[in-house]
């Protein structure tokens, strides 16, 4: 237990010195600039016993979930349907590569004039942000699959069943959940990103409406709970990314 | 033998990454296959002013000498510029504070990747509030949504400097800055690299969004300006233009780790 608490008191140490800095520059600037920490804790609870909170939390909930699941279902896949089929592949990855780099938030505002404001269109957002990543990383992993490993596969007459479940998904798998794991990343981006300029809801309104009542209190509890919604995703990511990694060492 | 090709091909290609003559035409075929399902999509079922290849192509020689255009062009650029430079500083420094002294690190690390792992997105309407809605609010953005990875990076190039290196530099009686500018950082360059090339994405997302976000003039407006107005043809100019950018961005730094340390395998990421 002091083992424990020893190993783990740097941490602890470091985050309450963040918390007094953060409480102090709150105290020595404007309200409307900055607010202290327990100013901020407090806005938080009360927009939590007001109901609003959860409300708006299970709604980004599912936007979030709705657009990295699809962006899972097509990608992964379609990633390694590429990696078997060549010709495919050469073609379209130069296409890939392009969309992977381009700042997929420019398209949001064809998104908005096309398909309005519905929860679809914020679907799609979300599924832009977080596809291609994992297409990306998929293919990248099935390339890199070793000749031998097919032609032995092969050469004992292996069904195509067989070379995809044995050699292929396993071989891949880990490359795919790096991508899954940048994806949780993007995905929460895209999500906010429709939240912002597609229909108002969840999380993103409540963080616009508050800086829009110039309620900085719930500006900084809003930024506050979606930084811990990050790195929490984030840890999950890297722990789903270790676990398949664990036999590629 | 079909099985052979893939592997001779798969690790011709990965270091260059240049494509080998035979793959032009799948390429190419692919390209045109892609801009005809498009063309074909958007004029059997989307209204006339919805962007298609072939008008976005008949807008483009209008769009590229429109003044409009390329003063946000030149707005967006150079914001995102100076961006990617104030984060490059700050980012080495603390990258290098924090790989080379384990005390900075424990108390800085957690809130390192707090920060990198915050939506860069949702600081937006507290800038607004910090700084009006100003240019200097989408620089803010812009810094914000590049510097951490370049901490990041730094840190762990810093941290994975050879020993050995450090040892002979103390024996000489180097002193600790000398050694952090001459030893670690050179030897952390790859990875600044590699954040580099995460960070300029980032901030490239940071300024389009922060434009949208603020209704300060650059790319980014322009683009939401004209897809409002309906001007789709002319908005879709600038998503390729952002796309080159992008790709800019990445074939810059491919280029220039192949230059400068073509000792460093970037396979790794």
């Amino acid at each position: 237990m002091t083992a424990i608490l020893r190993r783990n008191a740097p941490f602890w140490i470091s985050i309450a010195c963040g918390i007094a800095l953060w409480e102090i520059a709150g105290r020595s600037t404007s309200a409307a600039f900055m607010v202290p920490f327990s100013a901020t804790m407090l806005r938080l609870w009360q927009l939590i016993v007001s109901d609003q909170f959860v409300e708006q939390f299970f709604d980004s909930a599912r936007l979030f979930l709705t657009g990295f699941v699809i962006a899972l279902i097509v990608g992964a896949p379609l990633g390694l349907l590429l990696a078997r089929v060549r010709p495919l592949r050469v073609g379209i990855e130069p296409y890939i590569m392009t969309l992977y780099a381009t700042p997929m938030v420019a398209l949001i505002p064809f998104i908005l004039s096309l398909m309005g404001f519905g929860f679809a269109p914020k679907v799609l957002v979300v599924f832009l942000f977080a596809v291609f990543p994992v297409l990306y990383n998929t293919v990248e992993g099935a390339r890199s699959i070793k000749p031998e490993l097919i032609e032995v596969a092969k050469s004992y007459r292996s069904s195509e069943w067989a070379l995809w479940r044995d050699v292929m998904l396993p071989y891949t798998l880990p490359y795919t959940m790096t991508g899954v794991r940048q994806s949780i990343g993007r995905a929460l981006v895209g999500m906010v990103a429709a939240e912002f300029f597609l229909s108002s809801t969840g999380l993103g309104q409540l963080i616009m409406g508050a800086s829009q009542n110039f309620d900085t209190g719930g500006v900084f509890a809003s930024i506050f709970v979606i930084g811990v919604i990050g790195v929490l995703l984030m840890r999950l990511g890297l722990m789903i990314e270790q676990h398949f990694a664990r036999w590629r060492q | 033998m079909s099985q052979q090709t893939i592997g001779l091909t798969a690790t011709a290609a990965k270091p260059a990454s240049k494509p080998a003559s035979g793959d032009l035409v799948p390429r190419l075929i692919c390209g045109i296959v892609i801009l005809a399902l498009w063309e074909g999509v958007v004029r059997m079922f989307a209204p006339a002013y919805v962007a298609k290849p072939t008008t976005v192509a008949m807008v483009i020689p209008k769009v590229i000498v429109d003044p409009q255009f390329l003063s946000a062009t030149g707005y967006t650029l150079v914001a995102v510029a100076e961006g990617l430079a104030i984060a490059l500083v700050v980012g080495i420094v603390i990258g290098l504070l924090m790989g080379r002294s384990p005390a900075i690190e424990r108390v800085i690390r957690h809130y390192v990747n707090g920060f990198y792992a915050l939506p860069m997105i949702v600081v937006l309407p507290l800038f607004s509030l910090w700084f009006g809605y100003t240019s200097g609010a989408r620089l803010a953005t812009i810094v914000f949504a590049a510097v951490f990875s370049i901490i990041m990076n730094v840190a762990d190039g810093a941290r994975a400097v050879p020993k050995e290196y450090l040892e002979v530099a103390a024996s000489f009686r180097s002193t600790r800055a000398r050694m952090l500018a001459e030893i670690v950082l050179p030897a952390a360059t790859p990875y600044l690299l590699a954040g580099f090339r995460l960070a300029a994405g980032r901030a490239l997302i940071g300024a389009v969004v922060a434009e949208f976000f603020l209704s300060v003039g650059g790319l980014g407006y322009f683009i939401l300006f004209n897809s409002r107005t309906y001007h789709h043809n002319e908005a879709f100019v600038g998503v390729l233009l952002l796309a080159a950018f992008g790709v800019g961005f990445e074939l810059l730094v491919v280029w220039a780790t192949r230059r400068f340390m073509p000792w460093y395998r970037r396979d790794e990421k």
